[in-house]
């Protein structure tokens, strides 16, 4: 290749680079100044003054270890939607999948009558806007008691993650050889052996990815939890929304910075997984 | 028509302890064909890759009419390449992927289809063109394949494995397709495989490489007949090797004396190794008092349907002799034989 | 085989229980109240008032078009843009180079990220006081906020297709990367020494390979910001505004007439999606069959 070109190329993607990182730097100069007046490039000073109103870091002269449980016991917002978050996509992660793995096998596996449309009708949530559904399931779930409940937010947050933890774990199966289980059969393993030794292993690598991603998409999730939440449950992208929406930055950026950081930790452990083949690197572009 | 000169070629990749290529010097005439032989890691594709321009080499030249091709970008070398897997454009049907250098040349379309026309008939395929390449069977892909190359009036000619993705019966047809067409529209023609067997059914001469080193350049019977050392005789099939030591006019080995009637025994050293081919060794029940007959027990008999291959050793050397099965002599498993290495058929080199 | 059968059925139907009637439930009711079927406010009737209100009443039809308009323009614009920056990163991008695994990570950084985080980030770096401006303004390009163009909250929606362009442009270049990958260099290889110069491998050789997979995400993108709420919520403007939040403050609204409304315009939504998305594999299929 021509070497100017080449120079040109490398440079243009350093520039890119730097322009997608932009929301993060500013994110970070956000949430550590808390007077950050314009035209400044760089804040005067740094401060802490974010993290401590949002009750996250105590007053300065009591940050020892104390001071941080004491403060943290009062049960600051940040902390109650930290923890909210953290149980229902823990919750909805594990339901997911427990439910999916039989089905997926099946999907993999066999081929039988229906087989088509089932897969149609498991998958067509991933394309439907999740504001066709959910109005009218709002008002069931107003009439059935579920409105406002953690029951109801974990279960409709299963909709839009079963799909994909289907799709994936289905990808799995229809690449696994089921004889590697009647050779473990037949050489003397117990069903739950079999599962134990055999089948977890083959499908391990593909269950994380389906796992870490309905946690995200979970963890993501604005408008279902709003709706069905009825407000009575706080999760940190409804705290996110509602300050950013009353347009104070430097609380935003410090609330913005905790809910990315699974987002950002989960991408550097799966870069290897996540690749255009696997059917949950769709689901990404949903988050 | 092209000669190709390939002077004092070398490459090297960071990483690797060794140059990939190491000081690599080939002549091709006019209208030959030639084979670039040896295990896959030995440098043979690097040495396609450096020809089409895709690499640059560390050092050497590459000329093709005696004008050096080196800083003539790819696409302008006209040196065409087929690859091992034909990569033919699976959006394209037949016709659009033969015609596609006359396409990038920017030719009137109706050339193009009269071109395509004739180079499909060329390959005997001359009713596909409509089709894609996924409903084409391998065969069928790969003559699409060459047809797309020819069809750009290739300075050189080059193919990657050209027979080995192809069933046995596919090979011969394939072998007599690229040799015809090759005799007959006389372009200079390279390729590069790991299957001895592949370079002896189609190279007028081979070139066999190991570890980026040139061993030999020379006519296949050669590579069977008189090896150039022990490596590269093992890599066309020989199994039977004897240690000598060189006398005067004879070698000295384990089993005895040996008299060979070669005739460069003046560049041998004092240490050397002979080498027979196996169908070369004779067997026989009696002592004809010949030179090099050596007496023997038959270890095991092999028979493997038009030859009966057997082992014997003669004073703890091994040697596996291969007969015709046809009016062969009843010979068993622990029977004491004799066994003859005729002097015009023993083959001697340095290790 | 009747054992076979009863585990399929067995197995099958948790999952496809949850989505029919939650998902399919969900939308099937929603149907029935934008039909005017409201039993909580005494409403039994079936009609088309709420479809009818929408499209062609003085009230809502001005607002509906323009947000349709809306709708298509950001999306459009913004899969485009998303898929063309994703391509030529992604050709940059394979080639090795000093940082290359830096810059892998950060251009896929944008993937597991929220979109309301994304949609923040865009506030934060293009609104008038934003990182840019303040780039700018140390630059003495611009002096004042005021200089700088309304690019947040506008209502061209530049801020929302910004946002996409940003979330969406992660989720094509991994897509393009992994194809390109499975593609190695070969084809482009095999096509320049067949006197192919760098346009034209481009145009013949990439563009065609990468074409299948580059629809498929986009048509996946194009729904997605479609029917999106969250980004649209944070970063438009209240006329013209985006269908999805439409339907939603139709549907938050005090008066429970309008929910009807807010019922006719999600379904609507989800119509255009699906007319899209049979489109999509109406091509597909065609153009399968043909090869």
């Amino acid at each position: 290749m021509n070497q100017n070109l080449k120079k040109i190329n490398i440079y243009s993607i350093y520039l890119g680079a730097f322009i997608l990182v932009l929301p993060i730097i500013a994110f970070f100069i956000n949430a550590f100044s808390f007077r950050w007046f314009y035209p400044q490039l760089i804040p005067k000073e740094l401060s802490m003054q974010a993290w401590v109103r949002l009750k996250l870091i105590p007053r300065e002269g009591s940050r020892t270890l104390e001071g941080f449980l004491d403060l943290w016991a009062t049960n600051p917002t940040v902390i109650k939607a930290l923890i909210n978050s953290l149980t229902i996509g823990f919750v909805v992660t594990i339901v997911s999948i427990i439910i999916a793995l039989p089905a997926a096998r099946v999907l993999g596996l066999f081929n039988f009558k229906f087989k088509k449309l089932i897969i149609f009708l498991m998958v067509s949530p991933t394309i439907l806007p999740p504001i066709a559904f959910v109005l009218g399931l709002n008002i069931n779930f107003i009439s059935l008691g579920f409105s406002g409940s953690f029951f109801g937010v974990c279960l409709v947050h299963l909709v839009p993650i079963m799909p994909y933890v289907v799709l994936t774990l289905t990808g799995i199966f229809a690449n696994y050889n089921p004889d590697f289980e009647y050779q473990a059969r037949t050489l003397g393993a117990n069903k739950f052996k079999t599962f134990y030794l055999i089948t977890l292993p083959a499908i391990a690598p593909g269950m994380v990815v389906a796992a870490l991603f309905a946690f995200l998409v979970s963890w993501s999730q604005y408008l279902l939890t709003f709706l069905i939440g009825a407000g009575k449950i706080m999760t940190l992208p409804l705290l996110v929304f509602s300050t950013a929406s009353s347009g104070n930055p430097a609380l935003t950026a410090a609330i913005s910075i905790i809910f990315i950081f699974p987002a950002i930790l989960i991408l550097f452990f799966t870069s290897k997984f996540v690749s255009g083949e696997s059917s949950a690197t769709s689901g990404f572009g949903k988050i | 028509m092209t000669e190709v000169n390939i002077v004092n070629l070398i490459k090297n990749f960071s990483g690797m302890t060794r140059p990939a290529v190491d000081n690599i010097s080939i002549n091709i005439q006019n209208g030959e064909l030639i084979a670039l032989l040896g295990p896959s890691g030995c440098g043979k594709t690097t040495i396609l890759k450096m020809i089409t321009g895709l690499l640059t080499p560390d050092n050497g030249d590459i000329l093709l009419d005696n004008q050096s091709i080196l800083s003539v970008p790819t696409e302008k070398r006209n040196v065409v390449m087929v690859f091992q897997n034909y990569l033919l454009f699976p959006y394209m049907n037949v016709n659009e992927n033969v015609g596609f250098s006359l396409k990038m040349k920017g030719d009137d379309p109706k050339v193009i289809n009269k071109r395509v026309q004739e180079m499909l008939e060329l390959v005997k395929l001359p009713d596909i063109g409509e089709r894609r390449p996924k409903q084409l069977s391998g065969g069928q892909q790969q003559r699409v394949a060459l047809a797309r190359a020819l069809i750009a009036n290739p300075r050189l000619l080059l193919l990657d494995e050209p027979l080995s993705n192809l069933d046995a019966h596919l090979r011969d047809e394939m072998r007599e397709l690229i040799t015809s067409i090759q005799k007959k529209l006389g372009v200079t023609c390279m390729f590069v495989t790991h299957d001895q067997e592949e370079a002896v059914l189609l190279a007028d001469k081979i070139a066999l490489i190991f570890d980026g080193k040139l061993q030999n350049f020379a006519e296949p019977k050669e590579f069977y007949e008189k090896p150039i050392n022990v490596s590269a005789a093992k890599f066309f099939g020989g199994v039977n090797f004897i240690e000598l030591n060189k006398n005067t006019n004879y070698f000295d080995s384990s089993i005895g004396k040996i008299i060979s009637n070669q005739k460069n025994v003046d560049e041998l050293h004092s240490k050397c190794i002979a080498t027979i081919r196996p169908e070369n060794i004779k067997i026989s029940r009696e002592n004809i008092y010949q030179d090099n007959f050596f007496k023997g027990k038959i270890k095991s008999v092999i028979f493997s349907g038009t030859h009966t291959r057997y082992k014997i050793v003669i004073n703890n050397l091994n040697l596996e002799c291969s007969l015709q099965s046809l009016g062969i002599q009843n010979i068993n498993k622990e029977d004491e034989v004799f066994v003859n290495l005729p002097k015009d058929k023993i083959w001697i080199m340095n290790d | 085989m009747g054992g076979d059968k009863t585990k399929i059925i067995l197995s099958i139907t948790p999952p496809l229980l949850i989505i029919i009637l939650l998902f399919y439930g969900g939308i099937f009711y929603g149907l029935v109240q934008s039909l005017g079927y409201q039993p909580a406010i005494g409403k039994y009737e079936i009609n088309f008032d709420a479809y009818y209100n929408i499209l062609f009443s003085e009230r809502y039809a001005k607002l509906f078009w323009t947000g349709l308009a809306l709708n298509l323009w950001v999306s459009f614009v913004s899969t485009f843009l998303a898929a063309v920056l994703a391509l030529f990163a992604a050709l940059a991008i394979r080639k090795t180079f000093f940082g290359k695994t830096v810059c892998n990570f950060i251009y896929s950084l944008n993937l597991p990220m929220p979109h309301l985080v994304v949609a923040v980030g865009i506030i934060f770096v293009f609104s008038q006081s934003g990182l840019l401006a303040r780039m700018l303004a140390q630059l003495n390009i611009i002096s004042s906020p005021g200089d700088f163009p309304v690019l947040v909250k506008d209502k061209y929606g530049v801020g929302i297709i910004l946002a996409y362009i940003w979330k969406e442009s992660a989720f094509f270049f991994i897509i393009l990367m992994s194809v390109l990958q499975s593609l190695g260099e070969n084809f482009e290889e095999l096509a320049q020494s067949l006197g192919a110069n760098r346009w034209q491998r481009f145009r013949y050789v990439i563009l065609p390979l990468v074409m299948p997979s580059l629809f498929s995400a986009s048509i996946i993108v194009f729904a997605f910001s479609f029917g999106a709420y969250e980004v649209p919520a944070l970063l438009g403007v209240i006329y013209p505004q985006m269908l999805p939040v439409m339907a939603f403050e139709f549907f938050l609204n005090p008066d429970l007439n309008a929910r009807s409304e807010g019922m006719a315009l999600s379904i609507i939504i989800a119509l255009i999606v699906m007319i899209l998305v049979i489109i999509y594999f109406w091509l597909t299929q065609t153009r399968i069959r043909k090869d």
